[in-house]
């Protein structure tokens, strides 16, 4: 009985450990993924309550906080009961080139200016937002989470290349976003709008 | 004889300048990027826009913490599952 007691003990002192630490993040994950604070809320507890329940099987020394984001996942895609993503045909190289014009573009508007904007936060937060699954839960992990690409493919389960693809797709769409933003916050100049027409 | 990395065009560089921030391309591109974007003026300034942009996305960190209730509420429901956040003694 002390025993069990005694590795119960060990299982939460490791579980307060290497699990806990991480809420703040899963939850940030969790609310790319739903949207929404409430399924963020319900998603985060669920996670956290199958990683308690299934702790035997997490490998100490491992990365626990891809373990969540994996499980976090996996918790989002049967909320939604979601089928399984088709692999989409975006091309990575062709969408770094495209972001580069973009900001091109930016430069000659002058809406290249908006990322010294102190207020950047919100219309960068709200860029994001707009983004469709599966590009946004990628901008989370890799931006904003600061996982590989290698760990963004586990953890979402495709290969590498789709993270690739779609992280350079979900930035340059959140180049436009921004560009628009700017344009509407008066950062456009009429000078550079007369030199985009030379 | 000469350790230059080799050449790449502003398009190759272009194409590899997400990964090449990201510190996602293998030891010799890393450097071929970087040798790239010191010799030209065309490109190092949509590295330097990528950097800040990454670096403001980065930021969502600090913005979005989770509310204290919700913690709250995955505490109590861990409890309920039979976590004990105290130690013993």
């Amino acid at each position: 009985m002390a025993e069990s007691r005694d590795s119960g003990q060990s299982k939460d002192d490791s579980f307060a450990r290497d699990a806990i630490p991480w809420m703040d993040d899963v939850y940030r994950f969790a609310l790319s993924l739903t949207r929404d604070s409430n399924d963020a809320q319900d998603i985060v507890q669920e996670t956290y309550l199958r990683a308690y329940r299934s702790w035997h099987t997490f490998e100490p020394g491992s990365d626990c906080r891809r373990w969540l984001f994996t499980i976090c996942r996996n918790a989002f895609l049967r909320s939604r009961q979601h089928s399984r993503h088709e692999v989409e045909a975006i091309d990575g190289d062709a969408e770094a080139l495209a972001s580069a014009r973009e900001h091109s573009e930016m430069i000659v508007d002058g809406t290249d200016r908006i990322l010294a904007s102190v207020d950047l936060g919100p219309a960068l937060d709200r860029a994001m937002a707009d983004l469709d699954e599966p590009f946004r839960s990628v901008v989370q992990l890799v931006d904003v989470e600061d996982q590989s690409y290698e760990a963004a493919a586990d953890i979402l389960g495709v290969p590498i290349g789709t993270v690739r693809s779609r992280l350079f797709r979900a930035r340059r769409q959140m180049q436009q976003k921004l560009r628009a933003h700017a344009k509407d916050a008066g950062l456009a100049t009429v000078e550079a709008d007369r030199k985009s027409h030379v | 004889m000469s350790d230059e990395p080799r050449a790449i065009d502003c398009r190759t560089a272009v194409q590899q300048l997400w990964d090449y921030l990201d510190d996602e391309l293998n030891d010799a591109r890393m450097v071929e990027v970087r040798h790239h974007l010191l010799t030209c003026k065309s490109c190092l300034p949509h590295a330097e826009f990528g950097r800040l942009f990454i670096q403001a996305l980065s930021r969502a960190r600090e913005r979005h913490v989770m509310p204290p209730a919700v913690r709250s509420q995955v505490m109590a429901a861990l409890a309920e599952a039979g976590y004990s956040s105290e130690s013993p003694g």
